[in-house]
């Protein structure tokens, strides 16, 4: 089966600063895929160009078959994307702003489904900017799923949400990737990474210095000699926050 | 198409819920309109006076001048005809016929004394009595002076129906400039600046609708609530505040549209210099206050000094101000205020120009 990503030489310019400077890896159907780095490592510069929302200098992308470059709209169509810091119109309320994004695309969708899928049918007359940050997150991301995309792009959907609100996100994103959909997400979370993705990348400098499922990395760290100077503990902090507190989500 | 106008009407329902847009821009402009139509403001200044001199010998010259020192009498002179009908449109609030055997001298006994006539405006009552009472007094200090002995001209009074322009008459077409232009300009403006810098237009432009399709809903829709909006100031201009629409209500809605498009392409042309939320209101007020004040909103560009004359004359308000009066309170067709479209059109491609050049989707 082909890659439905597939980047070669990627290189994004800013200035004199190189945001991309040379990026190729492939990401298979089905899988879920994550993008590592410290902020400015050139994760998100890289996503959005796999998103058809910025120009590369040089390089190509192919994205579900599509060369983002030559058909930006075209590629928008077969994605969903959840953006960094992006945010939806005001005083619309849940169930339309499902509505009006499948408009965008043409489509007429069951919104309530879709708002079903991830919780949120009993907030479908709420405004959208009376969400808690866990509810906008999740109603973005039904959003992202009205043109039933091949690949959903998820750029650092965790980033402000309680342990609650990131498990929860977690089965989420499981979900959507049994129904056939490959994921495609940033994160500087590296425990998300390591339980939710078949496989890692991680950026530093506008380069991919590392690129492998989560085990392998680890094990060739320790194949190295590498070793943590105290015995790992069997639990953390955050087991015993929500051993206190449950796993059921706190609802804002 | 489809994807415009479900835009449009979605964007209007989500209108209706944002109480601050719907309070600014449909209740303000009433509250405005309420507020001067009762105060009345601008309804007494001078009273207008017409002489219709049918003597022009040396006592009825000497008589005019008399009349001319004072302030409160604003005078003009004209044939009978023209005086009349001035009088009946509501330009005059007295005309006075000097008759042509107007002289001042003696009275002897027995003689007739010449007649003034004094056509009085029905509707101004109160211009008429300052006005007569004026005109009187003047006449009994001439026949004193002369004769020191009573009148020696006789005066009598007819009154005449004029179709007088109230001041609510005159309000009107200004106040609905100036929702055009608040709304025009605000509502671009407020809404882009936010939208721009919480990234909602990032995330519509990562869908595949066109940037071309998404402008052209958020114009439709503000084109769409400018109408609304202009039907429901005149509703209420007409049923609570009786002001006679005289011109056609057909080009009054036209030449609002075309304002419309004029000052959302002004909100546009702004908005590409607005980076960010505190700036709007600044920059808000800087564009649409000396319009407020120069344009002839609330009063009569004649009472704008001298030397803001020149700013007064082309400011965009100043052209569909205009434009809507004359069709409003004089019933003037489309060639009457065609100096008027020509400055809204003129000032609209300039708008767009800057726009074009600068208005950005995304910073």
């Amino acid at each position: 089966m082909p890659p439905i990503v597939s980047v070669r030489e990627l290189r994004k310019s800013y200035g004199q600063i190189a945001a991309v400077d040379g990026v190729s890896f492939d990401v298979a159907e089905r899988e879920v895929f994550a993008l590592l780095g410290p902020n400015g490592a050139g994760k998100t510069t890289t996503v959005e160009i796999l998103e058809g929302l910025r120009q590369a200098d040089s390089g190509t992308a192919l994205v579900a078959g599509v060369d983002v470059r030559k058909d930006p709209s075209g590629v928008k169509e077969r994605i969903g994307v959840q953006l960094q810091q992006s945010a939806f119109p005001e005083n619309f309320l849940a169930k339309e702003i499902v509505d009006l994004f499948a408009l965008f695309y043409g489509r007429r969708v069951d919104s309530l489904a879709l708002l079903r899928a991830v919780g949120l049918e009993d907030k479908a007359k709420a405004k959208s900017e009376k969400l808690s940050g866990g509810q906008r997150q999740r109603l973005s991301i039904a959003v992202a799923m009205v043109n039933e995309p091949q690949v959903l792009f998820l750029d650092e959907p965790t980033t402000g949400l309680d342990p609650q609100g990131r498990r929860n996100l977690w089965e989420l994103i499981r979900a959507i990737r049994e129904r056939g959909t490959t994921v495609f997400l940033t994160t500087h979370y590296l425990d998300e990474a390591e339980v939710l993705c078949d496989r890692v990348a991680i950026m530093d400098n506008g380069r991919i210095i590392a690129l492998d499922s989560p085990r392998a990395l680890v094990t060739s760290l320790l194949g190295r000699g590498f070793s943590k100077p105290v015995q790992q503990q069997q639990a953390n902090l955050e087991d015993v926050f929500l051993d206190l507190t449950g796993h059921a989500l706190r609802e804002d | 198409m489809r994807q415009v106008l479900g835009y449009t009407l979605m964007l209007l329902r989500a209108y209706t819920r944002d109480f601050t847009a719907l309070f600014f821009g449909f209740f303000f402009p009433l509250i405005f309109m309420g507020l001067f139509g009762i105060l009345n403001f601008g309804s007494f200044g001078h009273v207008a006076v017409g002489i219709v001199d049918e003597a022009n010998n040396a006592d009825s010259q000497a008589f005019r001048a008399g009349l001319g020192k004072i302030e409160t009498l604003q005078l003009s002179s004209g044939t009978s005809d023209a005086e009349l009908e001035s009088l009946r449109k509501g330009d005059r609030d007295i005309v006075l016929v000097i008759p042509a055997d107007f002289k001042i001298t003696p009275a002897r006994q027995g003689a007739v004394v010449p007649t003034l006539t004094l056509y009085a405006n029905q509707g101004r009552g109160e211009q008429v009595a300052v006005g007569s009472a004026i005109l009187t007094q003047v006449i009994d200090q001439m026949s004193f002076a002369i004769t020191q002995t009573a009148p020696v001209v006789a005066m009598k009074r007819e009154e005449v129906a004029g179709r007088n322009l109230k001041y609510v008459d005159f309000l009107t077409p200004g106040i609905v400039g100036m929702t055009i232009m608040l709304l025009g300009v605000s509502s671009v403006m407020f809404s882009f600046v936010v939208d721009r810098q919480r990234g909602v237009i990032r995330r519509i432009m990562a869908t595949p609708i066109s940037r071309r399709s998404y402008m052209a809903a958020h114009v439709l829709e503000r084109l769409l609530l400018a109408v609304v909006q202009v039907l429901i100031l005149l509703a209420v201009a007409v049923f609570a505040f009786k002001v006679s629409i005289v011109g056609s209500l057909g080009l009054l809605l036209a030449i609002a549209i075309l304002g419309s498009v004029l000052f959302l392409c002004l909100g546009f042309a702004v908005t590409g210099f607005v980076t960010t939320e505190n700036q709007a209101p600044a920059i808000l007020q800087l564009v649409t206050l000396p319009q407020m004040f120069l344009s002839g909103v609330f009063f009569s560009r004649d009472a704008v000094p001298a030397f803001l004359k020149p700013v007064s004359d082309v400011l965009p308000l100043t052209f569909l101000n205009d434009a809507l009066r004359q069709v409003s309170t004089a019933g003037a067709g489309i060639v009457d205020v065609g100096r008027d479209l020509i400055g809204i059109v003129v000032w609209s491609v300039i708008t767009f120009v800057i726009a074009f050049r600068f208005f950005k989707l995304e910073s």
